[in-house]
């Protein structure tokens, strides 16, 4: 201990030396590690798995039933409400529930000015299949139409300034809901069931209202909604449950490999059907992707945030490849110590002792550095890209490896020229 | 001692080869003084280096207390030069933010002393070149003299068997030279081998062996009674 301290000094006496190259060191060091970071941390809650149990038993089926004819087209990625019943008219799934989101108005009653809120539409199943915490109340009771909703925790603060309010009477766009849940925090990151409307980054919807109702109240999707014929545009909503509009998402839970077989062949046989009955013109093309997959089946965006990581990596690079120079330097012009420690009878163990300690000083400075600008860093990517500012919280795990990181490239900046330094001649710079 | 075998060293750049010693014999005895003289490039500081294993050699053998120094790893060369070797340079090569006592320590701590052991030497090699009241000065604030004084100090702190000296006066005025001088004559005295480069005449009279390098060789070697021998 006594002699770890005593590396520490000499460290610190030779940092002393010349102050402004090291800080200029620490500084470039701590720049491409803090962009790096920020990015890294950005990379990895987007590449996480937010239900690791369930990532590969959650399925996404699509089919390309649509009325023309089309070579090698994908399926579309949302369903039409009919389809769906098509879908659903399977047992296979032990668990199943289409869904949309929508844009609202919410109040406790008509003198309020409205809060704008984000709706989710779905089915009974949405909440067991994507492990929903429930805080007070309960879920729906069947898949029906009725005017009862669930509300976020916050939502609930907010509307209410509680949380226990089951049994509460508010107003959604002006129609009277009571409420029979509210939700606990809950925030899948990402929030894989809306990856088809790429949608998946931004946070929990705040009012959770059934499927049936929503088309009875002609509510649209605020994502992603296509037609494939000539309907005229104003009639869609109103025609929701017969009409042509597609804009489901549908989730079907199959836990065992036979389950999956099953379903798949249960897909193919609807699409033959569907082909006898003259409503699928073109090849058949049957997607069933697991919600481990989803993103990267939708991936539009992954090239431009794989870009974006290839050039902070190479911007690291640099930084270190700068900032090993700047060392060497500092090395050199402290060469002759190494050799006169040589002569009094270090060995060469004994110097890389000391240079673990400098290295161990590089990392500590840097890792504060590099910490503060990866904090900066995200905060400024939130600003520029709000919709990501879900992703910009550290965790243990992450904190770890970006330990690990900055001790490795310490490591590296001094590992070279340390070795270079120790093992140069020693005759010569005793002499001067 | 010190036996040196054909002792054969080259440099090798890519333009040239320099033969700055050239298959050399050298027996130095326990005890000895000699003094080491011979022209700018004649190979003296090569000798002294290889002496002091801080430099390899090309042919011949180089025995320290009759083992062979050829083929020992960095750590036993290390810890060779730790516990038999003191070296004093010209430049006396101090740790300039370093304290006299801290200066002195280096050695110590290469050989894992432990801090009381470590403080009892630093004090008795600073009471014998007298700059006890000095240990907490910087190098910067000695004098010339005092510097070399405290080189010394650091190079006998270890109680090495042998000194080696490369020009230890050659930065000091005449003064603070003879000094010096006298402080390694009584450290002689006290039993330890010094060999001393040196382009002083008179200080190679003093010394009780002269050795003269010309051109890689040695060419006269003039044979004294051993200093300590002399005087016992
Ligand atoms: N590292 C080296 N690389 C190449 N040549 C060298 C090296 N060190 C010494 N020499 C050459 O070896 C020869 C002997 O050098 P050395 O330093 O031993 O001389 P010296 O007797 O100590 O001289 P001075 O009195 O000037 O100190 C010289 O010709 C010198 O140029
Ligand atoms: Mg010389």
């Amino acid at each position: 201990m006594e002699q770890f301290l005593y590396y520490i000094k000499v460290s610190l006496v030779s940092i002393k030396r010349a102050p402004l190259p090291y800080a200029l060191t620490i500084f470039i060091l701590s720049v491409g590690l803090g962009v790096f970071f920020a990015n890294a941390t950005f990379y990895y809650q987007l590449n996480s798995d937010p239900l690791p149990a369930k990532s590969n038993k959650l399925f996404f089926p699509m089919m390309l039933i649509t009325p023309y004819d089309c070579n090698d087209c994908r399926p579309p990625r949302v369903l039409s409400y009919a389809n769906v019943q098509k879908l659903a008219n399977s047992d296979i799934p032990s668990a199943k529930a289409a869904m949309y989101s929508a844009d609202g108005y919410a109040r406790l009653s008509s003198s309020q000015p409205p809060t704008p809120v984000v709706i989710r539409i779905t089915q009974r199943d949405f909440f067991a299949m994507f492990d929903v915490p429930l805080l007070h109340g309960s879920f729906w009771a069947d898949d029906g139409g009725r005017f009862e909703i669930l509300l976020s925790r916050a939502m609930a603060l907010k509307l209410f300034g509680r949380t226990d309010v089951v049994g509460e009477q508010m107003l959604l766009d002006d129609k009277h809901f009571s409420v029979i849940g509210v939700l606990n925090h809950w925030q899948m990151l990402p929030r894989l069931y809306d990856a088809n409307g790429r949608n998946h980054l931004s946070p929990t919807e705040d009012i959770f209202l059934p499927l049936e109702t929503g088309y009875d109240l002609h509510y649209l999707s605020k994502t992603n909604s296509q037609t494939f014929d000539s309907t005229d545009y104003r009639k869609l909503s109103t025609e929701g449950r017969t009409g042509a509009l597609h804009q489901l998402q549908y989730w079907v839970q199959l836990d065992t490999e036979t389950q999956q077989q099953a379903y798949r062949q249960f897909m193919l046989n609807l699409a033959n059907d569907e082909k006898a009955a003259g409503r699928h013109p073109a090849p058949i093309n049957n997607q069933l992707t697991a919600m481990r997959d989803i993103v990267s089946y939708f991936g539009d965006e992954s090239g431009d945030i794989q870009a974006f990581a290839l050039v902070t990596l190479l911007f690291l690079l640099v930084c270190l490849f700068n900032a090993s120079h700047l060392s060497l330097n500092r090395y050199l012009s402290n060469q002759y110590e190494f050799s006169l420690r040589r002569a009094l009878g270090a060995s060469r163990a004994q110097l890389q002792l000391q240079m673990l300690a400098d290295v161990l000083l590089m990392a500590l400075f840097t890792i504060v550095g590099a910490l503060l600008t990866g904090y900066v860093g995200i905060k400024l990517m939130n600003h520029l890209l709000p919709g990501n500012s879900l992703f910009s919280s550290w965790d243990i795990p992450l904190l770890l490896s970006l330990l690990t990181i900055t001790l490795v490239c310490s490591y590296l900046v001094t590992l070279y020229p340390s070795l270079r330094a120790s093992f140069g001649t020693l005759n010569q710079q005793l002499k001067e | 001692m010190i036996k040196l075998t054909n002792l054969t060293k080259i440099f090798r750049t890519e333009l040239i080869e320099t033969h700055a010693l050239r298959e050399v014999n050298l027996q130095v005895n326990e005890g000895e003084f000699a003094a080491l003289t011979g022209p700018s490039g004649s190979g003296k500081s090569t000798l002294l280096n290889i002496l002091g294993t801080l430099e390899n050699f090309d042919a011949g053998d180089y025995q320290l207390d009759g083992k062979s120094v050829k083929g020992l790893s960095d750590a036993a060369l290390s810890r060779l030069r730790n516990e038999k070797i003191g070296f004093i340079f010209q430049s006396f090569n101090l740790i300039k933010d370093f304290s006299i006592f801290d200066n002195i320590e280096l050695p110590l701590r290469y050989r894992g002393l432990k801090a009381a052991q470590r403080k009892q030497r630093i004090e008795q090699a600073l009471e014998l070149v007298g700059l006890h009241a000095r240990r907490d000065y910087l190098p910067g604030q000695l004098s010339g003299g005092q510097q070399q004084r405290v080189a010394i100090a650091r190079a006998i702190a270890g109680t090495p068997r042998i000194l080696l000296a490369d020009e230890p006066t050659g930065n000091l005025d005449s003064l603070m030279a003879r000094q010096v001088m006298e402080l390694l004559e009584q450290i002689n005295q006290q039993g330890c081998t010094i060999l001393m480069v040196t382009h002083d005449p008179d200080q190679a009279r003093r010394a009780g062996r002269h050795i003269q390098i010309i051109d890689g060789q040695l060419s006269d070697t003039m044979l004294y009674e051993p200093f300590a021998a002399q005087s016992a």
